[in-house]
């Protein structure tokens, strides 16, 4: 385990993981757990419907139908908690990338051998991708299998869908945090600008339909290509993931570059 | 003289507007054991992580094996054991798993000498590096550094937190790389760390390098404490105009003085023109002697 960066990375990983898989495991458990008295209470829908337009545009849940297993699976976890989690993951290995090595000093040893910087960085986006995709895995497992202990039914081609643009939704921001902390070094700006670009992302996006003016931003919003299509009925948007994908690229390659160019000061 | 291994001309490194280094040539061949010199500040660390491609010089060249030292990073890497000022190391990982790991990505796999080295530093490698001590941690860097053979050992103040006694089989260990025809560049900022291994030492001072010179060359100039007492008062004059004697301090048939071994000869038979009661001539520590000669030169820079 202990052969190259991306195999150290993911062996890093080990106990940290085992915990987010748990707290996947135990959460979707919650969301579960909740559906038999949400179902039976119509009052539940009455109380969306009333809220505000904007409050539900912002919830990205215009049209959701919370009596059916889809309507409150999309309302209750992929409209929020579920972004929050893979964000916060994805940001978190981004970060811990570079700047978490710099800021505890450790990319020295990474930095005097012949292994070149920008395969560093890639070794470690590589790593950060496959953990995003395995905990949006066991995240889509999860429901599938946890709801049917309640008749929680979820198409699981669709759900395999949303959890794939749930990923690429994470691995935007991931390699956001990936980007700054390989160009800066700086490990809670890192952490800061892309927790500071998916608040706005989010608003962008579940406001886009509202405010003429912020329509033609609405699209650019990797909260768009997310959840803009409704992937628990449409399944794949492959514009969507297209986007999503080139952003990532994009981004990771660019931290590349910019890691081999800056200075490591001590 | 062997070939340079390390070549620096004219080279500049500014961090915003503070200039750690301004203009530092330096050569470093073959076979050295060079020790670079300076206080805190001076620019120690600056000039081996410009030497080992982690910044880039705002001017001038750094050559290593005759290879850019920014651009063929990598390639120079692959020769090189380096030391950071500031040893970190994987809490969560054993030593064995830094030797592997680094050895890995050193492109040699296991290294068979870490367990040698380990064991001659009288270093267990199968704690976690959070429960090592200080100078432990030290020994780890020292056995990653030296494990895979390199050409060259780039040591940024790598005996501080070491006891005497490792600090010894320390110089060994470098004294044996460097007779195989290994180079080593190891900065501190005390001669005292140096002074058993180093072959020349360079001084640095607010970033300007001040001088270099071979440490034979400073022993040759070691100061001796000359102190005499006379049996009547002498004057100084004659005692003060001998080539290379210093602080000649006289209180009426006594006198004291510092004297390289070159002056010893004319300061004796100046002495001997007088009747002598007593003589007593001490050599000074080495870093006395390097003090009294290049915080001269450091303060003409400056
Ligand atoms: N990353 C940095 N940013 C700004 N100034 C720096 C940086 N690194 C070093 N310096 C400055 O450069 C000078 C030389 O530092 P350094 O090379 O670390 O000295 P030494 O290793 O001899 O103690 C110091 O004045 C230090 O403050
Ligand atoms: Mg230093």
């Amino acid at each position: 385990m202990l052969r190259d960066v991306l195999l150290k990375t993911l062996r890093d990983q080990r106990r940290s993981y085992a915990a987010w898989c748990l707290s996947v495991v135990l959460l979707v458990a919650m969301y579960v757990a909740l559906w038999p008295s949400i179902r039976d209470q119509p009052s539940m829908q009455d109380f969306l419907d009333q809220m505000p337009q904007a409050l539900r545009n912002l919830l990205a849940t215009s049209g959701a139908d919370m009596s059916t297993p889809v309507g409150y699976i999309q309302v209750e976890f992929l409209s929020f908690m579920g972004p929050i989690l893979v964000i916060l993951y994805a940001v978190l290995a981004g970060s811990g990338a570079v700047a978490g090595e710099e800021d505890r000093r450790t990319l020295d040893l990474l930095l005097a051998t012949p292994v070149a910087r920008s395969r560093i960085v890639v070794d470690k986006a590589v790593a950060m991708v496959l953990g995003a995709l395995g905990l949006t895995t066991l995240l889509g497992v999860a429901l599938l299998l946890e709801g049917t202990f309640v008749g929680l039914d979820l198409p699981a081609g669709k759900v395999a869908a949303a959890m794939l643009h749930l990923a690429l939704l994470g691995l935007v921001f991931g390699a956001l945090s990936l980007l700054v902390g390989a160009a800066t070094g700086r490990l809670a700006l890192s952490r800061g600008v892309p927790a500071f670009v998916a608040v706005v992302a989010y608003v962008v996006n579940g406001l886009g339909g509202l405010v003429s003016w912020l329509e033609p931003f609405q699209k650019l919003s990797p909260f768009f290509q997310y959840a803009g299509h409704d992937p628990l009925h449409a399944g794949v948007s492959w514009l969507g993931v297209t986007v999503a994908v080139a952003t990532v690229a994009v981004l990771v390659v660019g931290g590349a570059l910019a890691f081999e160019r800056r200075d490591v000061a001590s | 003289m062997g070939a340079a291994v390390i070549r620096c001309e004219d080279v500049t490194k500014r961090f915003g507007t503070t200039e750690a280094l301004g203009g530092v040539d330096l050569v470093v061949e073959a076979g050295d054991v060079f020790g670079y010199l300076g206080p805190n500040g001076a620019g120690k660390t600056t000039t081996l992580r410009l030497v080992m491609g982690m910044i880039r010089p705002t001017s001038g060249r750094v050559e290593v094996f005759g290879l850019d030292a920014w651009r063929d990073r990598s390639a120079i890497h692959r020769r090189v054991g380096y030391i950071s000022g500031d040893v970190a190391l994987y809490d969560r990982l054993t030593g064995q798993d830094h030797v592997d790991f680094v050895g890995h990505l050193q492109g040699l796999g296991r290294p068979p000498e870490a367990g040698a080295l380990a064991e001659r530093l009288g270093l267990g490698l199968r704690r976690p590096a959070r429960e090592l001590s200080r100078g432990n941690r030290q020994k780890l860097a020292l056995v990653l550094a030296l494990m895979t053979r390199p050409e060259l050992l780039v040591l940024d103040e790598p005996s501080s937190g070491l006891d005497p006694m490792v600090q010894r089989e320390f110089h060994t260990l470098l004294a044996q790389h460097a007779a195989r025809g290994g180079t080593v560049l190891l900065s501190s900022h005390v001669l005292s760390e140096v002074q058993r291994v180093a072959t020349r030492i360079g001084v640095i001072s607010r970033g300007r390098l001040v001088a270099v010179e071979r440490l034979d060359d400073v022993r040759a100039k070691a100061l001796h404490h000359v102190e005499v007492q006379f049996a009547s008062p002498v004057a100084a004059g004659a005692f003060e105009t001998i080539e290379g004697v210093r602080d000649v301090r006289i209180e009426g048939a006594l006198l004291r003085c510092d004297a390289p071994q070159s002056s010893l000869d004319p300061l004796l038979k100046e002495v001997s023109r007088h009747e002598v009661v007593d003589l007593t001539c001490i050599e000074a520590e080495l870093e006395e002697t390097f003090m009294a000669y290049y915080t001269k030169a450091a303060a003409d820079v400056a």
